[in-house]
């Protein structure tokens, strides 16, 4: 039994954003980032370079970053996508989200609910980062404003807030 | 981005009846982070993508009782999947016990976000002379294990690289994942790479040494990337450094791998530099084995 292929033309996919079901009708050329800003109005994650090269457009795929631009949408289903949309519990901030704002870790912000994202993996993954960790957890976020040192800052800061509310 | 159809199927048969299709192009598919940017580009225009990551074994990493070296009481190889991820083998406890320059090549690779979702079968698919996983595999000396619809071939990793961008597949076969002979506990291997930014970008030049273990001492093995149409090894500068390590035997072994590159000039390197550079990376890597040597 040979199931039969998908597209060229728009195809049905349900795929699970922050939480939700989201019903989309997408070709399969269609990349994540295209169908979350253009279908679903989430416009947290940023178009930089569509090449892999910046990380403006950086969501979270089953609890790991990911480039959404280099992502088809059609390979996202069944799994847990999450965007910058989804980090606020209630009407507060991600820490993540405090410490930027804290530290002024952004100038013009285009780069930032991607830094957010990599930031918030990071420290799921690495609770208490070394500078270079978070150096190298963050490299595939390229800041064109280059807020490095208060971005590298606020991530540090972030981790310190998430301690002590875990504590 | 031209249009196209997409598949993913969970059984090779499925999957070599459609990559068997004579007036289609279909294009395999793992992590996408070459295939995406290829295509935007205009450089190829598929009519199917294939996504191979749900058919049976491509993501497995496991030990082996392999047909290739044998061993008492320890897995004697590594059976790593296809689409078996970067991050998935920086991090694993099994690669980095006893094949640990593969993990530190697969942890070299462009950064967080690619390193999750690029695979090994990609990275040697491509075959790209700076594919990074390459040199590793050279000095471990994996095996490519390859089905297609007549059944099942395995090829030497460096008979697998036939050009750049050219590998050794026939038209509708798969690579499903490499076998990796265990190094002799006590081998030791370094990987190095030298690139314009520390993330994010291909290497000028890459070398990967291991330095295996025989009763007498070590015989090594040093492979080069991006600095020739395929990756490479340098069998005068293993023979050299096997005898002695002297610093005179170190100089000479870090040129004759020198001598073995046909380097080109390109947008991430002119030729001298690039050939410059071979030199001390390869002088780089002997130390960084020999640091881990045991003191006698
Ligand atoms: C920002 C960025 C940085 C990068 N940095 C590096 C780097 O430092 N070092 C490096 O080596 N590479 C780098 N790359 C290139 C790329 O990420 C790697 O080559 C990666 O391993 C490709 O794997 P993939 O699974 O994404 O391949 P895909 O894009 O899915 O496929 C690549 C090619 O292989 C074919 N293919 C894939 N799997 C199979 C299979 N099982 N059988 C047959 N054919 C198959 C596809 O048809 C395609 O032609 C980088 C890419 C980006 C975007
Ligand atoms: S837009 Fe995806 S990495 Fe630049
Ligand atoms: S704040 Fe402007 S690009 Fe980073």
């Amino acid at each position: 039994m040979t199931m039969p292929f998908r597209g060229p033309a728009a195809v049905p996919l349900v795929l699970h954003v922050n939480g939700e079901d989201f019903h989309v009708f997408v070709e399969p050329r269609r990349t994540l980032l295209s169908v979350l800003r253009e279908e679903l109005g989430l416009t947290g994650a940023k178009l930089g370079c569509g090449h892999g090269q910046c990380g403006a457009c950086t969501v979270i795929l089953d609890g790991e970053t990911a480039y959404a631009c280099l992502t088809l949408a059609i390979d996202c289903e069944d799994r847990e996508i999450r965007t910058i949309e989804g980090l606020m519990r209630g009407d507060s901030l991600h820490p993540v989200q405090e410490a930027l704002i804290a530290h002024d870790g952004y100038q013009c912000g285009f780069c930032t609910p991607g830094q957010v994202m990599s930031a918030v993996s990071l420290l799921e993954h690495n609770p208490r980062p070394t500078d270079d960790e978070i150096r190298e957890g963050m490299a595939g976020n390229v800041c064109r404003c280059g807020a490095y040192p208060n971005i590298i800052a606020s991530v540090a800061a972030a981790a310190e807030l998430m301690a002590a509310e875990g504590d | 981005m031209r249009a196209f159809n997409y598949c993913r199927p969970t059984s090779y048969g499925e999957a070599f009846h459609w990559l068997a299709g004579a007036d289609q192009l279909v294009v395999p598919v793992a992590g996408a982070t070459d295939l995406i940017p290829r295509i935007r580009d205009g450089l190829l225009r598929p009519d199917v993508v294939l996504d191979i990551k749900d058919l049976p074994d491509m993501r497995a990493l496991t030990p082996t009782d392999g047909r290739l070296t044998s061993g008492e009481g320890v897995p004697p190889g590594l059976y790593v999947g296809a689409a078996v991820r970067m991050n998935e083998l920086a991090r694993s406890e099994l690669v980095s016990s006893r094949w640990g320059v593969l993990a530190m090549a697969a942890a070299s690779m462009g950064n967080e976000q690619v390193r999750n979702r690029a695979t090994i079968g990609g990275n040697i698919c491509t075959a790209s002379p700076a594919a990074d996983t390459a040199p590793a595999l050279y000095v471990l000396e994996a095996a490519v294990c390859i089905k297609g619809p007549d059944g099942d071939r395995t090829v030497a990793i460096a008979d697998f690289f036939a050009g750049p961008r050219k590998n050794a597949l026939h038209r509708g076969e798969l690579v499903v994942g490499l076998t990796i002979p265990q190094p002799p506990e006590g081998s030791i291997g370094h990987f190095e790479k030298l690139s314009r930014r520390k993330a994010g970008d291909l290497s000028i030049v890459s070398v990967a040494a291991l330095a295996v273990r025989t009763d007498a001492g070590y015989r090594w093995r040093l492979a080069l990337g991006a600095v020739g149409p395929t990756p490479l090894r340098s069998p005068e500068s293993e023979a050299i450094l096997s005898e002695s390590l002297t610093d005179e035997a170190i100089d000479r072994a870090a040129a004759s791998a020198y001598g073995c590159c046909c380097p080109i000039s390109d947008i991430r390197s002119g030729l001298e530099y690039r050939q410059a550079m071979v030199i001390n990376l390869t002088r780089h890597a002997i130390h960084a084995v020999m640091a881990q040597m045991p003191t006698p």
